[in-house]
């Protein structure tokens, strides 16, 4: 018994994104929209037929600003993969609205979604507070000889559900089964790297173990530069964070951000 | 046909008083039985069987019963008269998600292609005639068993998966049944569902979490 429970998930993935390193150039959405078979219309300026997990965001200090003033920022937006109130018991926004358990927090925190059990209601597009989740309106459509280089790994979802970012939970079932093969038992050694971050030329990108206060990604997430996106409540103090974590569904977000700008912090601040 | 005479004797008492008015009733009621079975039931009955024979053969290659380069192959004998176990011939693929693809070249490895047809000794290599069809690189089964697309399913995982004291927590009969003491090769008809998996995963204590399996 006491083994069994040594077997046990420990891992809680998440992820830093610098966006001083950043520089807007997409790579990281193009490789997810690769690595996860996301099928490509004609016109991807129709938002609601649009399909991306990843969207690379370009944010400004003020729309109207002139020549000297204007700044401008891109930040890589996925689902933030949010774990609620409780990390032991992850409640995020939109696992506890879906009526069909299509969607749920999978034991290393990474939020699950399979089409497959999705009846398309669309409750949990609605409650996300990030928009991450996208909606099949149309059946995908690949052109041409693109069907030949679809990933194997991931199914194509039918019309009429939704998808989301997993982290790219088929690769750490991929490494999984190698390091079985391998010999190695232990689900807590195998560790992995989701598409957008192998893809990251600058190293912006940093994915890892949250709980494993010697990774990359804890270190950067007690950064001083770090925020998470919109309700960001990190900078508030403790006894008026408690009063904002027990507001119901507070998401939690489990993607950080880096930056030493001041209007981008500002901009994301809990006004 | 007694049912079909039935139907038509009720049917045929509507009709017969304005058709038969100078003829005798019995006659014609006769006639049209016989020229409606002749005309109507026998080809109706011809019709319905060779299409029910159709949409067998149709449904057997939907589900591909018939698997490629079928050959008659005895899971018992196999595993009975010579103690072969299931990891004989179905081994790994080169990632552990698959089994079950062997080669006519790991038939050739007990069988010999130029032996006797029937020996009384087990250790003898017998000759097996239809092996001569194939080369040795030909695959004669094949894997019809693959789990759905959504599905992540690594054979490797689930069989290297030990208690404390060194039992393997799954093996091939908890799945597939007794496949190695049947005497065919044909597909086990029917589906795998998931609450099957699950049952084992909350038997021993595993996580059931949507994503251990999906993606």
């Amino acid at each position: 018994m006491m083994k069994d429970m040594e077997n046990k998930m420990k891992r809680r993935w998440g992820m830093a994104i610098d966006l001083d390193k950043c520089t807007g150039c997409g790579e990281c959405a193009v490789s997810c929209a690769q690595e996860n078979n996301l099928p490509i219309f004609e016109d991807d300026s129709d938002i609601p037929k649009k399909m991306t997990y990843l969207d690379v965001m370009r944010i400004t200090n003020d729309r109207d600003a002139k020549f000297p003033d204007v700044k401008v920022a891109f930040i890589p937006k996925m689902c933030q993969q949010c774990e609620g109130n409780d990390p032991k018991n992850p409640q995020p926004p939109c696992v506890s609205v879906c009526p069909v358990v299509a969607t749920d927090t999978g034991d290393d925190g990474v939020v699950s979604q399979i089409w497959s059990r999705c009846i398309g209601c669309r409750y949990c597009q609605v409650s996300c507070p990030y928009e991450a989740r996208v909606f099949n309106w149309w059946k995908p459509k690949y052109e041409g000889s693109f069907k030949k280089s679809l990933n194997p790994d991931v199914s194509i979802a039918s019309r009429g559900t939704i998808q989301k970012c997993t982290f790219c939970s088929h690769i750490w079932k991929k490494e999984r089964d190698k390091a079985v093969m391998k010999g190695e038992l232990d689900i807590n050694a195998v560790l992995y790297t989701p598409a957008c971050v192998s893809a990251c030329p600058t190293g912006a990108m940093v994915f890892g173990d949250l709980n494993d206060p010697k990774s990359e990604v804890s270190r950067l997430a007690r950064d001083n530069r770090a925020f998470r996106l919109v309700h960001t409540i990190d900078q508030k103090k403790p006894d008026e964070q408690k009063k904002f974590r027990a507001i119901k569904n507070f998401p939690n977000p489990k993607v950080y951000y880096l930056s030493s700008k001041q209007w981008i912090r500002d901009l994301m601040r809990f006004k | 046909m007694i049912i079909n005479y039935n139907n038509l004797q009720l049917i045929l008492n509507c009709y017969s008083f304005e058709f038969c008015l100078k003829n005798t009733f019995k006659e014609i009621r006769s006639k049209l039985v016989k020229r409606s079975i002749v005309l109507i039931t026998i080809p109706f009955i011809v019709f319905t069987y060779i299409s029910f024979i159709l949409f067998q053969k149709a449904c057997d290659y939907g589900m591909n019963l018939q698997a490629k380069k079928m050959e008659p192959f005895n899971h018992k004998t196999h595993t009975e008269k010579y103690g072969a176990t299931c990891e004989t011939c179905h081994g790994y693929d080169e990632n552990g998600r698959f089994k079950g693809i062997p080669t006519i070249a790991e038939c050739t490895s007990c069988h010999d292609r130029k032996g006797p047809a029937t020996s009384k000794d087990p250790a003898q290599p017998l000759k097996k005639p239809f092996l001569a069809k194939h080369k040795d690189t030909d695959k004669p089964w094949e894997s019809f068993a693959r789990q759905p697309d959504l599905v992540y399913f690594s054979h490797k995982v689930v069989m290297t998966a030990k208690f404390e004291d060194g039992r393997l927590k799954s093996r091939c009969g908890s799945c597939h049944g007794e496949k190695g003491m049947s005497t065919s090769n044909d597909k086990i008809k029917g589906k795998m569902l998931m609450g099957q998996c699950e049952d084992c995963h909350t038997a021993l204590n595993l996580s059931n979490k949507c994503a251990v399996c999906h993606d």
